[in-house]
């Protein structure tokens, strides 16, 4: 336990430092914080519980339109700020602007984990490819709809609160960065403590067998809904700081962005090892250096690039980062392998 | 419990990587001005992106090979970086950041479409970087009361404005039924909102009103209805793929109307790619190349068509005339400033008032070009079925009478 204290305190105080030490690259940062927050609850339904669902986007998309919204919302007219041809310019002082933050983060966790409660009642039902078809789904109407809401801006987008003028150049992004470093360490501590009860079980138990599960004794569908509800809560959270963060939404290019967002939780979960509570957090860190390497040395080709990359993880790293770790380290797991017995396992076969 | 030292080395690894890839260009080096832009490379908007481009290195060249820019007695050259955002806002807001705090870029070119302007914009508010951009014209990007942006490109809503002028004139004054569909992104809403005002001020009556999806490839669902409603001026604005998507499909399905006014037909090569179909299309468009404009750098429209086309191999839309404008409005206000200054930049930018051969530029406090009206052409055909584009308004610079309306399908 102490060693595992140290490697917390390590972590900790680099996320404290890293925008003071690594000044230019805070929106980086912010950013990678927001993936891991993606990727770690997407694997609670991927990894942990076999249910393989590209609708996570749905819940980011949602709070980050939430967020914006109410932080607009609590002190203007929504519908004239967004209406594109207005000509009043509105400026949130900065108490308006953070209590408006605060409001709307609060707004964009809690509302989508209700929205996730009430369509998971309807399609956790469904099981392996035809509830990841119907997620699917999910994310481009979301997309398609909120593009034709006017109060919310629809094909033109939303533009967010501009940031306060407080406190320098820099506070902007120190802000973000804590505001999503924040995120971060509350999805961690979150996630770490319900992997470490028996729902961790039940999910897996959902995973290897759902009918044996539910033949035990479990109430599958309660748990599968509660699982989706956890990560919807995180996702809607870390919707609404990116929406800050960025600055602009736009129907499906920001917010509903199952195409590249949408499928980057799922790489990034699986590149660092699904079903494991670091894999997510190492992949998605690999996989946004590699992004943004690719970015800038293959300029027209990144995709090309992080196509390949792909591509060598699957044949490769089937099991991701961690998984190839664990296969190759067994004894760093805490496994022990007994040689004898697991030779004698594969002459049986 | 070795696991956590597979994860402190991660870790250190990261930090050790973050910190030895800090590399830092300033604005000035030596004898180089460096300006940042975040281009569509690929996505979407690839095509106009790359008209861009072309239009962004194209005026780099001309004016790095005539001279450069003289600042305080030295003579510096032009030199950008670009970063590809994929089309994507998000992106766009990403790379202008890394533009500025870590390639230390501290001036901008903008990016291609409206959308990605909006995203880009409140960071280089922000850090007080000027932008000059020619490819963002969405009227609300002028209304946010943003200092450091400055658009040489008349605003969106006045795009297709003169269309329906025009229609309502033909029509002996009295309002016209307007069927229109647009794209759902920043740019096309904003035209739909100048129709939308057009409309009002006409007495003009709007009978369709559809909405586009992005992935623009298909539109029959409004055509139909355009054929059963018969309307007196069809609308279509969605960047490259809605006006191929619009002549494509109207050729198909043999739609009649007697008027079709269009956005971003140059930058689709209408004439060339689809010939005899795109007969009669009304286009809007910033710029032409038979205008009577003049600089010293291209001359006049007609020099900077044909060297366009000498480098790049075709001939220059409109996006990459005003991408070109750009550099010219940064080379002037440079050396009006006389300084590197960002604030001394920004006033001189803000003070601009200069002809170019793309048009006159002369800023609106909002940061928009008021001084340049946008023009319409007419794709028109030869009986050998060569098509080009030419100007029927406004009078002022019209090298052909516009046809209307639009001879039937079965009398073609």
């Amino acid at each position: 336990m102490s060693k595992n204290v140290l490697l917390y305190a390590a972590i900790l105080i680099f996320g404290l430092v890293a925008p003071f030490v690594f000044p230019a690259f805070k929106v980086q940062l912010s950013i990678l914080c927001v993936l891991i927050v993606l990727a770690t609850t997407w694997n609670i339904q991927g990894g942990e519980m076999g249910y393989n669902t590209f609708g996570n986007i749905l819940f980011y998309g949602l709070g980050m339109y939430l967020c914006a919204s109410v932080q607009v919302g609590m002190f203007f007219p929504l519908a004239e700020w967004t209406e594109s041809g207005g000509e009043k310019t509105f400026v949130h002082t900065p108490t308006q602007f953070f209590q408006g933050m605060a409001a709307g983060l609060v707004v964009a966790a809690v509302v989508p984990t209700i929205v996730a409660g009430l369509i998971g009642y309807a399609i956790l039902g469904l099981r392996g490819h035809y509830f990841a078809i119907c997620t699917l789904g999910l994310g481009v109407a979301a997309g398609e709809i909120s593009g034709g809401i006017e109060i919310i801006g629809a094909g033109q987008g939303f533009t967010t609160p501009p940031f306060p003028n407080v406190g320098g150049l820099e506070a902007r992004g120190e802000f973000f960065y804590f505001l999503s470093f924040g995120a971060l360490v509350l999805t961690f501590i979150a996630v770490r403590a319900i992997y470490s009860t028996r729902f961790r079980l039940i999910l897996n138990a959902i995973r290897d067998n759902e009918d044996k599960a539910e033949a035990m004794g479990i109430e599958t569908m309660k748990y599968k809904i509660i699982g989706w509800m956890v990560s919807a809560f995180f996702c809607g959270l870390a919707g609404g700081i990116m929406g800050g963060l960025v600055g602009y939404i736009d129907s499906t290019d920001v917010a509903f962005d199952g195409r590249e967002m949408g499928v980057f939780m799922v790489l990034m979960a699986i590149l660092g090892g699904k079903g494991t509570l670091w894999g997510p957090v190492i992949g998605a860190t690999v996989f946004h250096i590699f992004k943004e390497g690719f970015w800038t040395f293959f300029l027209g080709w990144q995709y090309v690039a992080l196509g390949v990359l792909i591509v060598v993880i699957v044949i490769y790293f089937p099991e991701g980062i961690m998984g190839w770790l664990r296969e190759k380290y067994p004894e760093r797991f805490g496994e022990v392998v007994d040689e004898a017995d697991r030779k004698a396992q594969v002459e049986l076969k | 419990m070795k696991i956590n030292k597979i994860i402190l080395s991660f870790i250190s690894a990261v930090a050790i990587l973050l910190s030895t890839s800090v590399v830092s260009f300033a604005k000035v080096v030596g004898d180089k001005i460096v300006l940042g832009a975040a281009i569509s490379l690929t996505g979407k908007y690839s095509s106009n992106g790359v008209h861009t481009q072309n239009g962004y290195n194209m005026a780099v060249d001309r004016i790095n090979s005539m001279g450069g820019v003289k600042v305080g007695g030295k003579t510096y050259k032009f030199e950008i970086i670009y970063y590809d955002d994929e089309s994507n806002p998000k992106r766009a807001a990403q790379l202008a950041e890394r533009l500025i705090s870590q390639d230390g870029v501290e001036f901008m070119l903008g990016p291609y479409s409206s959308g990605l302007t909006k995203a880009i914009a409140p960071v280089t508010e922000k850090y007080g970087v000027p932008m000059v951009e020619a490819n963002g014209a969405s009227r609300s990007l002028f209304t946010k009361g943003y200092k450091y942006l400055f658009a040489v490109l008349a605003p969106a809503n006045l795009y297709l404005d003169v269309a329906i002028r025009t229609a309502v004139e033909l029509n002996g004054g009295k309002g016209v039924r307007i069927a229109q569909a647009f794209e759902q992104d920043a740019f096309s809403q904003d035209v739909r909102l100048g129709i939308l005002d057009a409309a009002k001020e006409t007495g003009s009556e709007i009978i369709i009103d559809d909405k586009l999806p992005k992935e623009l490839n298909d539109m029959a669902a409004t055509l139909v209805k355009v054929k059963q409603m018969k309307p007196d001026v069809l609308v279509v604005s969605g960047h490259t793929k809605g006006a191929l998507t619009a002549i494509r499909q109207i050729a198909e399905m043999k739609v009649d109307v007697p008027m079709l006014a269009m956005t971003h037909c140059d930058a689709a090569k209408l004439s060339k790619q689809h010939g005899k179909n795109s007969q009669y299309a009304l286009c809007a468009s910033q710029w032409h190349k038979t205008l009577t404009y003049k600089d010293n750098f291209f001359k006049d429209g007609m020099t900077y068509a044909a060297d366009f086309q000498k480098e790049f191999g075709y001939d220059p839309p409109y996006q990459s005339a005003e991408s070109s404008a750009a550099l010219l409005v940064f080379k002037d206000a440079f050396e009006r400033a006389n300084s590197f200054d960002q604030k001394k930049v920004r006033d001189a930018l803000a003070a601009t008032n200069m002809q170019t051969f793309y048009g006159n530029i002369k800023f609106a406090p909002g940061g928009q070009n008021v001084d340049k009206p946008m023009v319409l052409f007419q794709v028109m055909c030869d009986g050998a079925g060569k098509c080009e584009n030419k100007v029927v308004a406004p009078l002022k610079w019209a090298s052909a009478k516009l046809i209307h309306p639009i001879p039937k399908w079965s009398d073609r």
